[in-house]
């Protein structure tokens, strides 16, 4: 009993991981409807600026946990105004291509800046103990991060449901001439939009570094995770994100023990089953 | 009608050079270029989904891994005769077709996308985790040559050459047809508006399968000469990033033209090999020409020539044919889904 | 848009042009095709030709780091003899392997029909190797593997032109069997990552330990690349073992040990593998969890020879960082190679007399002595066993034991 309350919280622990990693690139399909490939690219960044911060700036990881996401942010900023920005009108798959350009780009970028040796992103002493937890030793760290992701999940919400900024936002969705009437530059709100989702894929990469470890090719791992859980959940759905987080993590957890001979097949499996099931995912609105 | 006869005079004229040009290359060339055939018919197939039909795949490597799995494992175990083991293999990959394409084709735009990745992915699994059969991730090695009849075996490089070449012509001039036939315009149909053909009392699931069935079994084909041009088949070859890769060649030659795939594959080949023997930040390299076609040349190799052409004299017909393939691109991924 | 345009491909010409500097001046590791010593050819030795060394090994990808070391192992031993053999000057291509059979197949074409290679070595991946092996055997090119350990190799898929120098996944997985029963435990669990040569490791490894009369109490194999090894390690836990026996090697080994430690069963159940589970270029990333682990290897950096001692001497002060396995690989295929184009005298026009003499080489390297088994063209070496070790808050290996010559039985 007390190993399937442990595996729970494994679940869940890594579901959330998951959603941090996933909530930048559901907020830009959401918003942008732009299919960000190079969204691992950015977490990647994020992991590796995290440990040249704690390493030569400040040896302290929370220091890193709020330059790097910004560091990344402005890095998509200006991704974003140099090379997407012309390509709006060229259609959703000139912008796939573009953005899978970016990643290779990245990839090599951070092969020649950082090497090609794996890397970890070490965890200050306080952070790095574990905690009896059911009678198991369970990692301090995974538990902060079950809170934490809850918290970003919660501040998502509150910023897009409740918030001015969050109006535009969601009118810019449906409909972008309207809220360019209403004199609202809708040019600026994608890149301050594309931005955020940068933000948000560094602070991803801060925050899984210490546990998935960094190394090249990494990106890919991790996009492929993400462009998972952005489909189960539902395209445009932040709330879906989170669920389809959860539900891919606690899956996965209980499936590696119960089959390990299917490892690999359980994560797709579950996506074709959801999208067979339900053909827009489990929260997804119909995207223009 | 002038411009048909002038088309296909120049597929004649490159069919020709093709026929001559590998008598005055060496092997190396010569192996380049077979493999620039192969992955053109790749490629081709691929466009059948994405340039006519309009829906994009990312799971295309499956059926290209179930043709060179079949093959090989029959090429291995039973007989290395050509017609039985190319057949078998595209047989194979048409029932899979058949079933992905049953289940694909009830999502739409994006979602296809991942339903498409998310099948081949659990092909991959398939074969990565069957290794009694498969080897696993080691791969099929040793596969057999293919002999066209008891003793003819086309060990040699020309022969192999002309033996794909005769294929590869097959399969384009085919696609040809097909595609200019009512079931092609019906395929053009959905890819501009599926809603309207439906209007028109056209069932479009039935012909969205049967391109992706169709798309399916040329896969499959390709798979099955990629694996007798090697003698090597492996999981590798059908990871998304080998679906990526194709799905690149189409983008990058032009989406929604016979020979654009063919152009693209040849771009790509030539590129990966050459790039990558004098600079080890190739990826850095094929990146950079991504954007540089996306941004320059954003309906791919095909339309360099007329670029250039619409910028000397800026005729009106073409500009509209331009929006009109601009609109096609736009439908790509995400289609309005009304 | 046009004028955003120019100023997108000024900025796009002025990064490239950054990135090739750059490239330039850490180029030691590039997998360029230009010869790696100056103008070797335009100026050979004796008036003769040099020989062409075709080096298939990844520049990029996951393994980018192993083509490295490897590569920086060989070119130690090259300058060592003045890049010069039997009178010959060598020539090193450098072809990037990408971890990609297909890719790799069309390099190899590249350097036998294009570079006229004399000699190939390499590849990291076992399927690489795999898939070369038909066509260097049809082409009868000798072939000196430096890396990939897949059994099969020496043993059903041999052939006159293939040596190897490196290691094959029985030797591995072998070494540990019986001293995991004398002085470790009785009852073990299983664990590797989830691709052939793990399981090939494992296997070997359950072979050797059942044979000595241990109990295998479980089995599991996490997908290669594995994420998160928190539910494995919770069910591993749950079953008790005296030990883990675990192979995984480079982002794997550090997330499964550090995570081993994170679970709390480092101290409390002992954990035993490979040598890539402690290796000397992924330690220093796995803080000190790898504390207490007992490996086995065939060599470590702590190995106290006077061949070891010269060879890290000479590495340390050329790249000023610590040499892997990879990097005493690379040097050693590059003395079998050179030993052979001795005794050859230079004349590599013989094909099967180039490979009869690859096999003929033996030397006491920095690993110890090694040879090649003639019959089935593996390497025949000592293997170590190595433990983790505190010393002043980092972690050092220390070799406890030598186990002695291990040679693969090529069935």
């Amino acid at each position: 009993m007390d190993i399937i309350a442990i595996q729970l919280v494994n679940g869940l622990s890594y579901g959330l991981l998951l959603f941090m990693i996933t909530s930048g690139l559901s907020l830009i399909f959401g918003i942008m409807g732009v299919l960000n490939l190079a969204h691992g690219s950015l977490y990647m960044i994020g992991a590796y600026m995290a440990l040249s911060i704690t390493q030569h700036i400040a040896p302290n990881f929370i220091y890193a946990l709020f330059l790097a996401p910004i560091f990344v942010a402005v890095i998509s900023f200006l991704l974003e105004i140099c090379l997407l920005r012309p390509t709006y009108k060229l259609g959703h798959l000139s912008q796939v291509l573009l953005t899978f350009g970016v990643a290779y780009i990245l990839h090599d970028l951070v092969r020649l800046i950082w090497g090609a040796n794996v890397k970890s992103l070490p965890l200050p002493p306080w952070l790095s103990g574990s905690v009896e937890l059911f009678g198991q030793t369970f990692p301090l760290y995974r538990l902060l991060i079950m809170g934490f992701g809850l918290l970003l999940a919660a501040v998502m919400w509150y910023l897009q449901e409740k918030t001015r900024w969050g109006a535009i936002i969601r009118a810019g969705l449906s409909n972008r001439e309207m809220v360019s009437g209403l004199g609202i530059n809708i040019k600026i709100v994608f890149s301050v939009v594309f931005a955020i989702g940068g933000l948000l894929a560094g602070l991803g990469g801060v925050a899984a570094g210490p546990i998935l470890g960094l190394y090249l090719g990494m990106e890919f791992e991790v996009l492929i995770l993400a462009l998972v859980i952005l489909v189960v959940g539902g395209l445009g759905s932040i709330t879906g994100t989170l669920l389809a987080g959860l539900i891919v993590g606690v899956v996965e957890t209980f499936g590696k023990v119960m089959f390990p001979q299917l490892s690999l097949l359980i994560i797709f499996g579950l996506m074709a089953l959801v999208l067979v099931v339900k053909p827009t995912g489990m929260l997804g609105k119909q995207v223009h | 009608m002038a411009g048909l006869n002038t088309k296909s005079i120049a597929y004649l004229g490159l069919l020709l050079v093709l026929c001559i040009v590998p008598f005055g290359l060496t092997n190396y060339f010569l192996s380049i270029l077979v493999e620039i055939l192969i992955l053109g018919i790749f490629a081709l197939s691929l466009n059948i989904l994405v340039g006519y039909t309009g829906l994009v795949s990312l799971g295309h490597a499956a059926f290209f891994g179930v043709g060179a799995y079949t093959s090989s494992l029959i090429a291995i175990h039973y007989t290395s005769n050509v017609f039985v083991t190319l057949f078998a293999g595209i047989v194979l990959s048409l029932i899979m077709a058949c079933i992905i394409g049953f289940f694909c084709n009830r999502v739409n735009g994006f979602y296809f996308l991942m339903l498409t990745l998310a099948f081949s992915q659990m092909f991959y699994a398939l074969v990565y985790r069957w290794s009694s059969l498969t080897k696993g991730d080691n791969g099929l090695s040793g596969i057999p040559k293919p002999s066209l009849w008891a003793n003819g075996v086309l060990d040699s490089p020309i022969a192999f050459y002309f033996f794909i070449l005769v294929i590869f012509t097959i399969v384009f001039i085919g696609l040809r047809v097909i595609l200019q036939s009512p079931l092609g315009q019906i395929f053009v149909g959905i890819r501009e508006n599926e809603t309207r053909v439906r209007v028109m009392g056209y069932n479009t699931t039935i012909y969205k399968n049967i391109s992706f069935i169709l798309a399916g079994g040329i896969g499959g084909l390709a798979g099955s000469l990629y694996a007798f041009f090697n003698g090597f088949i492996s999981p590798k070859d059908i990871y998304w990033t080998m679906s990526g890769e194709v799905l690149i060649m189409v983008l990058v030659g032009g989406a929604g033209t016979l020979i654009g795939p063919v152009l693209g594959a040849a771009f790509i080949v030539i590129l990966e090999t050459f790039v990558s023997s004098y600079t080890d930040l190739w990826m850095l390299i094929v990146g950079i020409t991504f954007i540089l076609f996306v941004i320059f040349i954003p309906k791919g190799i095909v339309s360099i020539g007329s670029l250039w052409r619409t910028r000397k004299i800026a005729n009106k017909g073409q500009t509209k044919e331009k929006e009109k393939e601009l609109k096609v691109r736009m439908n790509g991924v995400i289609q309005d889904e009304k | 848009m046009r004028k955003l345009k120019g100023s997108f491909m000024i900025a796009l010409a002025l990064c490239l042009a950054f990135v090739t500097a750059c490239g330039q001046s850490s180029g030691t590791t590039g997998g360029s095709s230009t010869p790696a010593e100056g103008d070797a050819s335009t100026s050979p030795a004796n008036g003769k030709e040099s020989v062409k060394v075709g080096a298939i090994l990844p520049y990029s990808g996951v393994y980018a780091s192993l083509g490295e070391n490897l590569t920086r192992g060989m070119e130690l031993y090259f300058e060592s003899v003045n890049w010069e053999a039997g009178g010959r000057k060598i020539t090193l291509i450098k072809e990037d392997e990408e971890n990609d059979p297909q890719g790799a197949l069309r390099k190899l074409r590249k350097l036998v029909e294009k570079d006229n290679i004399d000699i190939l070595t390499g590849p990291v991946s076992t399927a690489v190797a795999y898939a070369l092996r038909d066509e260097v055997d049809s082409k009868k090119l000798p072939f000196l593997v430096s890396h990939a350990g897949g059994n099969d190799l020496t043993r059903t898929k041999r052939s006159d032109y293939i040596w190897r120098s490196s290691f094959s996944s029985w030797q591995i997985g072998n070494s540990m069997g019986k001293y995991a029963y004398d002085h470790i435990a009785k009852k073990i669990y299983v664990t590797a990552a989830d691709y052939a040569f793990g399981k090939e490791v494992a296997g070997a490894f359950k072979e050797a330990f059942t044979a000595a009369g241990g109990e295998i109490v479980g089995e599991v194999y996490p997908p290669l690349g594995s994420n998160d090894y928190a539910s494995y390690l919770t069910q591993i836990k749950g079953k008790k073992p005296e030990a883990v026996y675990a192979f995984f090697a480079g982002a794997d080994a550090v997330r499964f040990v550090k995570q081993y430690e994170q679970y709390g069963l480092k101290g409390q159940i002992p954990l035993i593998g490979s040598g890539w589970l402690n290796a000397e270029d992924i330690r220093p990333e796995q803080g000190n969890s790898p504390e207490g682990i007992i490996s086995t290897m065939f060599w470590d950096y702590h190995l106290d020879t006077p061949e070891n001692k010269a060879f890290v001497t000479a590495y340390e002060k050329k790249y000023n960082a610590r040499p892997s396995i990879e990097s005493v690989e690379g040097y050693d295929a590059a003395r079998v190679i050179v030993e052979a184009l001795k005794s050859l005298d230079g004349d590599t026009s013989d094909r099967q007399k180039v490979s009869q003499a690859i096999g003929k080489v033996q030397f006491t390297s920095p690993r110890g002595p090694i040879k090649f088994d003639q019959e089935t063209h593996h390497v025949i070496q000592t293997l170590y066993l190595i433990k983790t070790e505190v010393q002043n808050g980092k972690t050092e290996n220390k070799v406890v034991e030598t186990i002695g010559e291990i040679k693969d039985p090529g069935k």
